[in-house]
């Protein structure tokens, strides 16, 4: 019991009200330790007028309660000053009660220096200034204390040291004129000889009213409860309860809730007196939201079994209506969740079955249904996500099965399989990534025929290494860099022969490949012829010398090792794109590095093609070795492979003049071979590869059809190619699918050139014979600046 | 329900002067079980309401009980229906389930919650049925001034006469706010107007602990409130003790 409180009590009351508090209180072990203590207490009788023995008889009865330390609930907490704005009035502010009380001026005046404590803000008028400060005549108080002072003549001085000197000017006092309105904080108070002294120093103020400004205040932003009480003061019909009903605070829906918390009234926990109604008699349990918790959970397990009920007949939409009615009574239901879950593993959704059975896992770790179902499911979205080639992805999901059902044996087997999948293509793209960077690596695949791709791949890498270097100079210096190169390419020809031999014990499908490469090296041969004489004419053109030579090789050259240096390149691309699937795969079902590794294998897959087309200009080399005049600008050669063509044909035209049309079908021929040869190994190593791309072998397959008699339909091989290619910008477009986005790359390296300038062309010859001429000067112009430019 | 039932056949044989004094007891009964329920989540305690619309329930209920005779209708179903109708009040919606389900605990406690089955949607029914009843017996005036806005506003302005540090130390406010509060338990609420109930609430707080607050020429609570007279607080004391006898009586 607060012993304080109890003894002021005490001392208002008088001894009667001792006597039955003592008489009460009896029992109460608290009141029988201070009881001694109140014992000393002059009991004499203050008050004239008695209160009735009822009311001591009650406050006697309530001691307990009143006096003890946990009833007051409000922590002394400074109470924080809040903006006075008209407008945004929380609660009424009234003017100091004693204005209506009229309060004699000898009592206020007393209890104003009772009252009035350091750090406290006052309002006062300028009355007179010294040179050692000023005098305030005192209006009103601000902050905390609200009291009536207009006519308590109390008078304040601020001394020229508590005002803040602002530097510039040497008197701060000039800034202040008789009658400025002054709220400044209050330094000392000298309570005997009723003296008062302020400061305008942020600093003497109190804590809490710390973000006060002090100084200068005009008229309108004086204290409200100042202004309401003059107003009050000069209208005597102003009653307190008129005033605070003219507040806006007062109106204000909130004001209970606001004042509540001001005074400190707990209302969700609130005071009562009643014995029975001390809140914390109540039980948790007997709360509204944990009676309606368990209800809901009953009542959605209600619904759960009529929903099971439902389903054992196999009304399914009934019973999902029964499901999701529990989950709307009680959204975090576990049974609710997992036969709604299972109802969706029914019917195929599986990954909303999952997402169920995993929140119910969430709420209920242990459940095993839910487990069970959980285990099964994700095995299920395994398979389907191994089908779409996310192997870790579906490698996850299985392991998250097992971690849910170590016995399982599906998840068992799935995860077993799966992880050699992965093993499988993580090994693939270790060596293709080895072989990026060009490290030898021993590699330890137990296939066969893996294991001669890789002796052939390693093989290629020397030489590729070599010619990198040769095309690096080669661009560099383009033309004159022919000695050096051709030079280089000699020393490479040695290579190319160990090669040679090497691949003449080929497999069967090389052997295969090489039948079919043959046929058209026949054709080749006469395109050949025809390039040949091309090359007199293309004499006076800026580009390399060594244009025809391309289509000497691509076309097949009429040595043996330059067929076979041909199929190797297609084989050889045909395991590459296996490889880089199965990257791909693997890249796609890794989020996180999907991007980095599709770059990566666009990367690889540009080497690769580039090292292909080195290839093919190192047979050429090799041809070329005994004539020892083709420059060996291997690279640039290969990205203008398709350009050259348009310049020859383009020349040819310009130059001779004559049988224009024939000439035109022939350039689109020699165009599309070459851009054919270009895509050959990727047809090659399409038809091998995955069934997904059985679509676009079979295209390939028929305009390589259509390219064998090329003569004799070039309209339609022209039309064949067309498609194609537009097929692919198609399929390059579809950029979402990842397993795509490799072979994007490498159809991109492989086509574009072809794509970019055959392709419209190609169709404006057929459509526009009569523009045709026209356009093909445009663009061969447009190709010779551009070819000159860089030399 | 056990509870409603037991009071009502109670009621039934009981005649003249006994008759009002066990109607202003079940009314107490009845306003407690209002408080205990809101504040719980809402009857009072249970159902989480706060003092306002616990108010406004037993005002609704007493006004109820002033035009009709408590015999003619189970007070406990009103009461219900009157937190219901006080939640849509004071715009603290309480849900009819909350509402039957805390009521159920509290005339069985420690039982299973209700299922939700026909006889809980009957009983929901009838609360708002009860609901509809009420409404029309008041004539759809259901917002009443409540005493709670002048006691706090009161209390503001007496801190300002009273030393800062006295008035920190003597928790005026809460005893006054439960008082207020427990003024609510009997129809003494709808007796006395707003500010009497307000003012006198105060000066049984300040008398408690012998607060003493400067004296003018007028005393301060007669400026607080126009009219009103040592007579008037002391009439709404002197009802307010009756009813914490009254709680030793009925409980």
């Amino acid at each position: 019991m607060d012993r304080d409180l109890l003894r002021q009590c005490l001392t208002y009351h008088g001894e009667s009200f001792f006597n039955k508090l003592k008489c009460e209180q009896t029992e109460n072990p608290d009141f029988q330790a201070v009881l001694s203590d109140l014992c000393k207490v002059s009991c004499e009788s203050k008050s004239d007028e008695q209160d009735s023995p009822l009311v001591e008889q009650f406050i006697a009865r309530k001691a307990d309660i009143l006096f003890c330390p946990a009833w007051k609930t409000t922590t002394h907490q400074e109470e924080e000053h809040e903006e006075e704005d008209d407008a945004a009035e929380p609660y009424a502010i009234m003017p100091p009660l004693e204005l209506f009380m009229e309060v004699s001026f000898e009592e206020r005046r007393a209890m104003m220096y009772r009252d009035l404590e350091k750090g406290d803000i006052l309002v006062g008028r300028i009355n007179n200034i010294r040179e050692y400060g000023f005098f305030l005549t005192l209006l009103c108080t601000a902050g905390g204390l609200k009291r009536d002072i207009e006519d308590l003549e109390l008078s304040a001085l601020c001394h020229i040291r508590e005002i803040p000197s602002t530097g510039s000017h040497d008197d701060p006092l000039s800034y202040f004129q008789i009658g400025d309105f002054i709220r400044a904080a209050v330094k000392d108070i000298d309570r005997y000889q009723e003296k008062i002294t302020v400061s305008l120093l942020q600093a003497s103020l109190s804590p809490n009213l710390e973000h006060i400004k002090l100084g200068v205040v005009p008229r309108e932003e004086l204290p409200i409860h100042y202004r309401r009480s003059v107003d009050a003061a000069t209208d005597s019909s102003e009653t307190y309860e008129c005033l605070l009903k003219s507040c806006h605070g007062y109106h204000n829906p909130s004001v209970v809730a606001y004042l509540l918390e001001k005074v400190g009234v707990s209302d969700t926990h609130p005071p009562s007196m009643m014995r029975g109604l001390q809140s914390k008699l109540f039980q948790e349990e007997d709360f509204a939201s944990a009676i309606r918790k368990k209800q809901s959970a009953s009542w959605a397990l209600k619904c759960v079994r009529a929903g099971v009920g439902y389903f054992k007949h196999g009304h399914h939409v009934e019973a999902m209506n029964e499901y999701n009615k529990a989950l709307d009574i009680d959204a975090n239901n576990v049974e609710a969740l997992v036969a709604r879950g299972a109802l969706y593993a029914n019917k195929g959704s599986i990954v909303k079955a999952i997402t169920d059975f995993e929140l119910a896992l969430k709420s209920c770790p242990d459940h095993r249904n839910a487990k069970k179902y959980l285990c099964q499911t994700l095995v299920e979205r395994g398979k389907q996500l191994e089908e779409q080639e996310k192997l870790v992805t579906a490698e996850g999901l299985y392991r998250r099965a097992l971690s849910l059902d170590g016995s399982s044996p599906e998840a068992q087997e799935a995860l077993h399989k799966i992880t050699d999948t992965i093993q499988k293509s993580i090994r693939l793209r270790e060596e293709a990534l080895a072989k990026e960077q060009e490290k030898a690596t021993s590699s330890q695949i137990s296939a066969e025929k893996l294991r001669k791709i890789l002796k052939e791949e390693k093989r290629m890498k020397k030489k590729r290494k070599r010619s990198a270097t040769s095309s690096s100079s080669s661009t560099t210096s383009s033309r004159n860099s022919s000695p050096s190169s051709s030079s280089s390419s000699r020393t490479r020809s040695r290579k190319k022969k160990k090669k040679r031999r090497r691949s003449e014990r080929g497999s069967k499908r090389r052997g295969r490949i090489s039948s079919r490469e043959s046929r058209r090296c026949k054709e080749g041969k006469s395109e050949k012829d025809r390039a040949v004489k091309e090359e007199d004419e293309v004499e006076w053109y800026p580009a390399p010398p060594n244009t025809s030579a391309t289509f000497l090789d691509q076309k097949g050259g009429p040595g043996f090792g330059e067929r076979d240096g041909g199929d190797e390149v297609m084989v050889k691309d045909a395991d590459d794109r296996r490889i880089s699937q199965l990257y791909s795969l693997s890249a796609a079902s890794e989020d996180e590095q999907s991007d980095s590794s599709r770059r990566d294998s666009k990367r690889r897959d540009r080497g690769e093609s580039r090292g292909k087309r080195r290839k093919n200009s190192l047979s050429k080399s090799l041809e070329r070795e005994e004539s020892k005049d083709g420059s060996d600008n291997s690279r640039e050669r290969g990205r203008e492979r398709n350009r050259e063509d348009r310049r020859d044909s383009d020349s040819k035209r310009s130059s001779s003049g004559e049988d224009r049309k024939r000439k035109v079908s022939c350039s689109s021929t020699e165009s599309e071979f070459s851009r054919k040869s270009s895509f050959k190994s990727e047809y090659l190593g399409n038809s091998g590869s995955a069934s997904k791309h059985a679509e676009r072998g079979m295209r390939c397959d028929s305009s390589r059809r259509n390219s064998l008699d090329c003569r004799g339909h070039e309209g339609r091989g022209r039309e064949e190619l067309q498609e194609l290619i537009e097929g692919k910008t198609e399929r390059d477009n579809r950029k979402g699918k990842v397993v795509d986005g490799s072979n994007r790359s490498e159809a991109g390296n492989h086509t574009t050139p072809g794509s970019l300038t055959s392709g419209p062309e190609g169709r404006a010859k057929k459509d526009l014979p009569t523009n045709l001429l026209d356009i093909f000067n445009q663009i061969a112009q447009f190709k010779k600046e551009k070819g000159a430019g860089p030399k | 329900m056990e509870g409603p039932s037991a009071a009502r056949g109670w009621l039934r044989d009981s005649g003249g002067d006994a008759e009002s004094d066990r109607d202003i007891k079940t009314h107490f009964r009845v306003c407690r079980f209002i408080m205990e329920t809101e504040c719980d989540s809402n009857s009072g305690v249970k159902l989480g309401m706060r003092s306002v619309p616990v108010a406004t329930a037993c005002v609704l209920y007493h006004r109820f009980f002033q035009r009709v005779s408590v015999h003619a209708y189970e007070p406990y179903l009103v009461a219900m229906s009157c937190v219901y109708l006080a939640g849509k009040v004071e715009e603290q919606h309480t849900r009819t389930r909350d509402i039957i389900n805390v009521s159920h605990r509290y005339f069985n406690s420690g039982s299973a919650p209700l299922e939700c089955d026909k006889e809980f949607w009957d009983l929901r029914d009838s609360v708002v049925q009860c609901e509809l009843l009420i409404l029309r017996q008041l004539n759809f005036q259901v917002s009443f001034e409540h005493p709670h806005k002048y006691l706090l506003h009161y209390l503001l302005s007496v801190k300002s006469l009273v030393n800062r540090h006295g008035w920190s130390r003597t928790p005026v406010a809460e005893t006054s706010w439960a008082l207020l509060r427990d003024c609510y338990h009997g129809a003494m609420c709808i007796r006395h107007i707003p500010q009497h109930i307000a003012i006198a609430t105060l000066h049984l707080a300040l008398n408690s602990y012998g607060v003493e607050l400067p004296v003018g020429e007028k005393e301060w609570w007669k400026v607080l409130c126009v009219g009103v007279t040592k007579a008037h607080i002391d009439a709404v004391v002197s009802d307010l003790l009756q009813l914490y006898d009254m709680e030793a009586k009925c409980l």
